[in-house]
């Protein structure tokens, strides 16, 4: 039951998002853009922040190439 | 009749507020969405140095946005109290943009911007993020709002002009909303606001790392950053070639000064001038100088090799051809108006396409009446008016390419700290850390570039081709003005003052230690009446 | 009744509810501004009396901004006339308004005893002076106001800005609109605070109350020999927006009460007012500030209700050229206008209230000393 609700919900989401973009792409391809952008440039900098952590705990586990940076 | 001075005065009022409001603008727009993005990495990786950067940044937030606010306030209200006709001629059109601005924008932000800073062991910490991109999306929609009425004053869309109620009738919400220029302008304006507070969260974290403090935080930080910086400035930069291009689209004049074309262009050749000292009294460039790359201005402007940009000189002549009409559409107006003669009607309808250049010339007539204009004034006004119709050439050209310049500088600087940030070896290039953090105040200077290249290459308009600045303002005196310039000055220097001083105290001190229960700044009444000195001076 | 003119009725009555949010929610945050040097004693007693409406300060002065940004799309004749005319008292109340979010945030950012004694002062003129001249500009409207038009809609001023400061109705109404935004701060620093607080914003709360009732009942009796305006020609509520065209208009004392004697059931409304007064002043008394908050609230419904049943149709009539008085029928914007706007605000209006509540369900709960020094972020 919980799923079959959570399927709905998320395809009423992408139904909107599908909205939205078929919308915007032919009245508004800057705020399309905009959209799009935005959640481009969020993702790729939390992406950057996850590596960051991954980088960490590589280097913790094999302090050799990294030595120089783990005071 | 008004008085030339005051119209000066409130156009100087209206943009020391405006500029004064713009200082803290982008910050918000792009820091919300920067909080949103590091807190996401809180939820994400659950580690608590992401919860602390959320709400550190969260703090130096708040101080800018409290000023945000409060200047805001004065926008808001300006526009009736120092342009009451423009207020009446286009209030049917450029009050709904902001009423709705107030409605779906600013009262999301400002009611989740609360729950944001105090809301912390309130909820979840999926729903506390959620509130957080709510603050982020309502900052943003804001700004949309208000792009969008400013866009309607540069290419006013959606509305046409109606002489029963003497003013522009609103007449489709979808021409005003989607309307191209709007669409370019709030996107060039808010990532803009992006680039800002890239660079203020990845020159404060430099000096951390330069002054080897809060190492960890810093290193995360400007990670975030340096990331969101890069690709923010790649986007802004192609949406200010969408931008210009819309200029060379709706507002000819407004192109043709800020590249500094005195003639139409020669296609493909023209030069794309570099540097030059445009003279508006001479409309030629200082001593017929100028450096430019050849092949390069058509491509960039038109997106094609082979149209000609229209020059000044072609510009005046093409508003020159239009002056009489205009005359004589608002000769007709004023007749309309006062007798409700059908025939004055139709005569304004058959001119009513050039009204704006007769709204224009009417400071030029005598007494500011244009219907004294004798034949032989006529060739005069003529004159000034196509004159009048160019902005100031100068301050165009200068502004637009200090603006482009940085745009490129910051690529720059953003593309080091991310390659170093990425290979983990930043702290070994100080260069690139010094240069971040002598360019924090610079990605809002260059914003403010921006407002100027796009208000002042509107004139001498108010709404473009509809109704002149000087036309549009308040009959106030001269001593009004004087107060209130005057108000206005010395609140506005004391806050920068106060923000300044907080900001650099902030920024200073740093994060406070993770998990630490002890608060370490401002202790509230308590813990600091145990201070010794504190409590000698205590309230009573 | 023509669609165009059903829009500008819904469009007034949405803009009194526009104004009733703003002396409720507004009025709350500058009558905990005024009574803060009062309630609270020392340093740590000040924060907390601020923390109570820290939260939500910012979201509740939209009110204030969305007015503004409501009449501009509504009645666009109105903003661009009124603001003008009234420069002067605006420009004082911008800068008396814009120093308010400044001090919220920075006022406990430092902890120099000079620097918080003086965003307090700021806190008390900043809530006070907005409050009066809120009020005062109700005063003057109802009084009307000298201006006229010229033939292209540019307004001209036809008296000093101050006669609009300084007339003892004016006055009188602006110490009403003060007197209701102390006892709405009140009511609220009783509802979140713990004495000593508590006792001392119930003291003040409760005398406002009945100063502002009676004040209200002076206003009533003095309006009826105040001259008021009606038409006294035809008027067309569909009529084009313009005020260049108006019919024509008559000043008369008393005339402020012809709609009452109209229609009878109108005197409900200044009583509601007053039940609201009072009614707040009785349960604050009784320890249920809660009740005396919805009562506040009740007392701005009836005010403001008072004034704009009285001035209906008028908006800002004029004393020089009556015939150009702003009413809602020649000030208002297009019907596309008002239609747009009315789909905006049928969509957000209730998203507004729904989210303040949940914010302020959210925030709930009494605010002490210790919350205060605990959150980095407090005020």
């Amino acid at each position: 039951m919980t799923n079959a609700v959570k399927i709905l919900a998320l395809a009423m989401v992408l139904a909107l998002a599908l909205f939205i973009a078929v919308i915007c792409g032919g009245y508004a391809p800057w705020y399309f853009a905009w959209l799009v952008g935005t959640t481009m440039i969020i993702l790729i900098s939390v992406s950057g922040a996850v590596l960051f952590e991954t980088q960490e705990s590589a280097a913790d586990t094999d302090p050799q190439p990294h030595a120089g940076e783990k005071a | 009749m008004i008085d030339p001075s005051v119209v000066s005065l409130s156009r100087l009022q209206f943009a020391l507020t405006a500029l004064y409001h713009f200082q803290f603008v982008p910050l918000t727009l792009g820091l919300t969405f920067m909080l949103a993005a590091m807190e996401t990495v809180y939820v994400i990786t659950g580690k608590p140095i992401y919860k602390e950067m959320t709400q550190f940044w969260g703090k130096l937030f708040g101080i800018n946005f409290a000023i945000g606010v409060a200047t805001g306030l004065t926008m808001e209200f300006e526009f009736g109290t120092n342009w009451s006709m423009y207020s009446h001629f286009v209030g049917d059109v450029f009050g709904t943009p902001l009423a709705i601005e107030g409605l779906m924008a600013f009262f999301m932000e400002s009611t989740f911007v609360g729950l944001m800073f105090f809301g912390w062991d309130r909820m979840s910490k999926e729903a506390h993020l959620a509130v957080t991109y709510l603050v982020a999306l309502g900052s943003n929609l804001s700004a949309l709002w208000i792009l969008i009425a400013n866009a309607f004053m540069q290419d006013p869309q959606g509305a046409r002009f109606d002489p029963t109620t003497m003013r522009m009738q609103f007449q489709s919400f979808g021409s005003l909303v989607f309307s191209e220029k709007a669409q370019a302008e709030f996107v060039h304006a808010s990532i803009a606001g992006y680039v800002c507070a890239a660079m203020f969260v990845m020159g404060i974290s430099s000096y951390y790392l330069l002054t080897r403090r809060h190492r960890e935080f810093a290193l995360r930080s400007l990670r975030i950053a340096a990331l969101f910086g890069i690709v923010s400035t790649l986007a802004v930069i192609t949406l200010g070639d969408a931008a210009g291009r819309e200029d060379y689209l709706v507002q000819p004049t407004k192109l043709a000064a800020m590249e500094g074309l005195w003639q139409t262009t020669k296609p493909p050749a023209e030069p794309w001038k570099l540097i030059a000292l445009p003279n508006d009294a001479t409309e030629s460039d200082l001593f017929d100088f100028s450096i430019g790359i050849p092949y390069v201005l058509t491509p960039l402007v038109t997106h094609t090799f082979n149209q000609a940009i229209p020059g000044i000189d072609e510009l005046k002549m093409e508003a020159a051809a239009r002056v009489e009409n205009g005359i004589r559409a608002v000769t007709a107006l004023e007749q309309y108006a006062q007798t409700k003669d059908p025939n004055a009607l139709s005569e304004f309808e058959f001119y009513e396409d050039d009204m704006g250049y007769g709204f224009l010339a009417q400071r030029f007539a005598p007494d500011q009446d244009l219907t004294k204009i004798t034949p032989s004034d006529m060739p005069g006004i003529v004159t000034k008016t196509a004159r009048a119709s160019i902005p100031n050439v100068f301050v165009e050209f200068w502004s637009f390419r200090i603006m482009v310049a940085f745009g490129f500088a910051f690529l720059v600087i953003f593309a080091f700290g991310a390659y170093y940030s990425l290979r983990n070896t930043i702290e070994r290039q100080p260069w690139v850390l010094y240069l971040a953090m002598w360019s924090i105040p610079l990605p809002i200077l260059v914003a403010l570039y921006g407002w100027i290249t796009a208000e002042n290459g509107r004139q001498p308009w108010s709404v473009f081709g509809w109704l002149p600045t000087f036309e549009a303002a308040s009959t106030h005196s001269l001593g009004y003005m004087i107060f209130s310039l005057l108000g206005f000055a010395t609140l506005y220097t004391l806050f920068i003052g106060a923000e300044l001083y907080l900001m650099f105290k902030y920024a200073r001190l740093g994060p406070s230690p993770a998990g630490s229960a002890e608060p370490r700044i401002a202790p509230a009444g308590g813990p600091a009446i145990l201070r010794p000195g504190y409590a000698a001076k205590s309230w009573e | 009744m023509e669609l165009y003119a059903v829009l500008k009725l819904i469009w007034v009555l949405l803009l009194g509810v526009l104004l009733v949010g703003l002396g409720t929610m507004v009025g709350m945050d500058m009558g905990v501004g005024t009574l803060l040097r009062f309630v609270g004693r020392n340093d740590a007693e000040r924060r907390t009396a601020l923390n109570i409406i820290g939260p939500h300060w910012d979201g509740n002065q939209v009110w204030f901004i969305l007015g503004g940004g409501a009449i501009f799309a509504a009645f666009p004749t109105l903003y661009a006339t009124s603001f003008s005319t009234f420069y002067i008292v605006m420009i004082l109340l911008l800068f008396s308004m814009i120093i308010r979010p400044v001090a919220f945030e920075y006022r406990s950012k430092v902890e120099a005893r000079n620097w918080r004694e003086t965003w307090d002062w700021a806190f008390l003129i900043s809530g006070a002076l907005p409050m009066i001249i809120y009020g005062a500009a109700f005063g003057n409207v109802l009084q009307g106001v000298g201006f006229h038009f010229a033939w292209d809609g540019q307004y001209y001023q036809d008296e000093s800005f101050i006669w609009y400061l300084l007339n003892p109705f004016a006055i009188l109404c602006g110490v009403l609109s003060l007197a209701l935004s102390i006892q709405q701060g009140g009511a609220m620093l009783m509802l979140r605070g713990v004495e000593p607080i508590y006792g001392r914003a119930r003291r003040f709360a409760v005398s406002a109350s009945f100063i502002a009732a009676a004040l209200f009942i002076i206003g009533g009796i003095w309006i009826s020999f105040i001259k008021g305006f009606v038409y006294s020609a035809p008027v067309d509520p569909a009529m084009a927006a313009t005020p260049l065209a108006g019919p024509a208009v008559a000043m008369r004392a008393g005339a402020w009460l012809d709609n009452f004697h109209a229609f009878p059931l109108l005197w409900l409304v200044p009583v509601l007012g007053l039940i609201g007064m009072i009614g707040c002043a009785l349960s604050l008394l009784a320890g249920r500030p809660a009740l005396g908050w919805w009562l506040g609230a009740l007392s701005w419904i009836g005010t403001i209700g008072t004034a704009g049943a009285a001035m209906f149709p008028f908006l800002m009539p004029s004393t020089t050229m009556p015939s150009q008085s702003l009413s809602v029928w020649n000030a208002s914007s297009s019907a596309y206008t008002l239609g747009w706007m009315l789909v905006f605000a049928l969509i957000f209006v209730p998203a507004i209230v729904i989210y303040t509540s949940w914010a302020f369900r959210i925030m709930g709960g009494k605010v002490r000393t210790e919350t205060v020094s605990k959150n980095e972020h407090s005020y």
